[in-house]
């Protein structure tokens, strides 16, 4: 039988007249990277949100590891194993690169109301931070302010903060949005990487990057999703090529 | 290293000594000075480092006093006995308790509106206080008398300032070692990004309520200090008065250093002391003050003084003397005059000149301000000033270039 990390059925999201999200259903292997495209405006980012606690779905059932998180407040669905990257990035702009890494370190080894001892005794938190600034390259700005830093970097580092916090789900809003040729090659393989030991959902409009880098495709038009397969099976689908991918797939 | 040491020598050394060298009245000034210096810290925790501006921490301040000057009563009525010098911990667990429940409420809202329900509570507890006698003695407050304490008598305000001075310290060490531990390091994040935080799995409620609630309790420890100078206290200290000096002194003194809020509020209550005969307005110069900084310099002193140490280990603080001198050129002229001004016409519009000028006829009345007396009508007067700010004026603008071009860019 196979492992469903995510499973999400006949969920609904309504915005005042207007519903975003109108039936989806999702199954998310467990350790599978798996991209969920989409024309703009398909309720991509909406769907994101539902998942990770932002706001609650209207109806429907969102199972995570089998246990329903439907409506619980993010912070609960964080500490279950999930943590999602934001498609604007959302950093401690002024704190340092590595104060970033450390309060997402922090929480994976449980330090929330820790009051009683210094932070810089914590010696396995600082030493994943320092692993952590080193995996997505920051090392030269460690002790820069995260608002400081140009663009690419940030995403690197919300990308970092994401999955240090030590969650087995990763959802990844655009993390290649903005980058340059080789900071997307390195973002790719650092994906490929966290996924060796994680599940990740991943929305990305980079045709180039999600063919190469998912393991199946979901396809999100209008609130539902209209395919869910391998790359190979989306490319060459009748009801893909005419709702989204048109004469761009070749 | 070395020098951060002699600096702390120094300042322990002046702390401990000062109270001899100045009259018992700046005494009681000096005790103030530490009492708002801890209350300023305490807002500095929650405004500053957790980003939560509370408009109504005063509440905090007048419980802690109240609460203490109630077991200081009863321990004077021989009700029960409670060393003196352990006080300050009753206005502190005061100011924890009443932290919990308006904290729980206040940080469910954000921003603005958090502030504005502090600002609420703050005004609930001004507007009960005076009916409420039993517990805060109607207008005219409770009082009540310090109790010998460790084999001291506590009865002159040399005594009380090291007393004081010893929980300002406690206080302060506290905090410091606070924004070291992980949950301080959180604290910034809070102030930094709820939204971040709480998708990395932190509960931000608890969080903020824990955060809001220190700093109550410490505004609670300033306000048992404030207890025990005063050995009084009335419903006023809850008015808004006392928290919009708060926040003055923190924006003032600057949230970029840990003891910039503390030294703000230190340093404007002893002058506000010492500029007591000398001006009637000193908020008003208070007032500017703060105007300036935050147009010019919104990290405030604390801010000023951090980025000079910036310099000083890059090397370049050297090259500033220089200019740093010529702006006091128009730093003091432009001072000058606006003082001149303000003085001049806080006299020449006031009622006494008026009836002074219908007595003298056609002879010119002399206005007294700045220590000697002067001529209103006479252009002479106006010389001084006018001068003052030309020169200002004219060198200002090459005071700032100079100062900008050693300091070369700031990111």
């Amino acid at each position: 039988m196979i492992e469903l990390a995510l499973e999400l059925a006949d969920v609904r999201k309504r915005f005042g007249s207007s519903e975003i999200i109108r039936g989806l259903n999702l199954q998310v292997r467990t350790g599978e990277i798996h991209a969920v495209i989409g024309p703009n405006g398909a309720g991509k980012s909406t769907l994101f949100n539902l998942v990770s606690g932002m706001f609650p779905a209207d109806s429907g059932s969102i199972l995570m590891n089998g246990q329903s998180i439907f409506g619980l407040p993010p912070h609960l669905i964080a500490r279950q194993g999930l943590a999602r990257s934001f498609q604007i990035t959302n950093v401690f702009p002024r704190l340092s690169v590595f104060e970033n890494i450390r309060i997402a370190c922090m929480r994976r080894r449980g330090h929330y109301f820790s009051m009683l001892r210094l932070v810089g005794r914590l010696h396995n938190v600082n030493r994943e931070t320092e692993e952590w600034v080193a995996r997505v390259q920051l090392e030269t700005v460690i002790h820069k302010p995260a608002g400081l830093l140009t663009y690419s970097e940030q995403r690197a580092l919300e990308i970092a903060m994401t999955v240090a916090s030590g969650a087995d789900i990763i959802l990844l809003d655009e993390p290649m949005a903005g980058m340059s040729r080789e900071e997307t090659a390195h973002a790719i393989a650092l994906v490929r990487t966290i996924a060796q030991q994680r599940t990740v959902l991943i929305i990305e409009h980079d045709m180039d990057v999600v063919f190469s880098l998912a393991d199946r495709i979901s396809v999100l038009v209008y609130g539902e999703i209209i395919v869910s397969d391998v790359p190979e099976q989306v490319r060459s689908n009748a009801r893909v090529q005419a709702a989204y991918l048109g004469s761009e797939v070749h | 290293m070395k020098a951060r040491f002699v600096v702390v020598l120094l300042a322990a050394l002046l702390l401990l000594v000062l109270p001899w060298l100045v009259s018992t009245g700046f005494q009681h000034a000096l005790v103030h000075a530490i009492v708002f210096a801890v209350f300023a810290a305490s807002f500095n925790l929650a405004s500053g480092s957790g980003g939560m501006l509370s408009f109504g921490h005063a509440a905090f301040l007048a419980l802690g006093a109240f609460a203490t000057l109630h077991v200081m009563r009863a321990a004077e009525s021989g009700a029960f006995a409670f060393p003196t010098v352990l006080l300050p911990l009753v206005g502190g667990v005061a100011g924890l308790l009443v932290g919990v429940v308006i904290g729980f409420f206040a940080t469910l809202r954000s921003g603005v509106y958090f502030s504005m329900l502090t600002l609420a509570f703050a005004e609930l507890f001004h507007q009960m206080a005076p009916n409420l006698a039993g517990l805060f003695g109607g207008e005219t407050g409770i009082s009540t008398m310090r109790m010998p304490s460790l084999g001291i008598p506590f009865s002159s305000d040399l005594q009380v300032y090291y007393l004081v001075l010893a929980w300002g310290v406690l206080c302060l060490g506290l905090l410091w070692l606070y924004m070291q531990t992980p949950f301080g390091r959180l604290t910034l994040g809070v102030r930094e990004n709820e939204q971040r935080l709480k998708f990395l799995g932190f509960d931000i409620h608890a969080t903020k309520v824990i955060i809001f609630s220190l700093s109550a309790a410490i505004a609670g420890v300033a306000g048992g200090l404030l207890a025990l100078a005063n050995e009084s206290a009335n419903y006023e200290l809850f008015s808004i008065t006392y928290s919009a000096n708060v926040l003055l002194y923190t924006f003032i003194g600057g949230a970029g250093l840990f003891l910039g809020a503390p030294l703000g509020a230190a340093i404007l209550t002893l002058a506000a002391f010492a500029a007591r005969n000398e001006t009637q307005l000193w908020l008003l110069y208070q007032g500017l003050l703060f105007v300036l900084l935050m147009m010019y310099a919104p990290s405030g002193v604390g801010g000023i003084i951090a980025r000079n140490i910036e310099l000083y280990r890059e090397g370049r603080l050297r090259a500033l003397i220089k200019p740093y001198l010529f702006a006091l050129l128009p730093g003091l002229c432009l001072t000058g005059a606006v003082v001149f001004l303000c003085e001049a016409l806080a006299v020449v519009l006031s009622r006494e000149y008026a009836a002074k000028r219908l007595a003298a006829g056609d002879a010119p009345a002399l206005a007294e301000f700045l220590g000697t007396r002067w001529d209103p009508s006479a252009l002479g007067t106006w010389a001084l000033p006018a001068g003052l700010l030309f020169v200002g004026l004219a060198t200002l603008p090459l005071a700032a270039r100079m100062i900008r071009s050693a300091a070369g860019p700031h990111d």
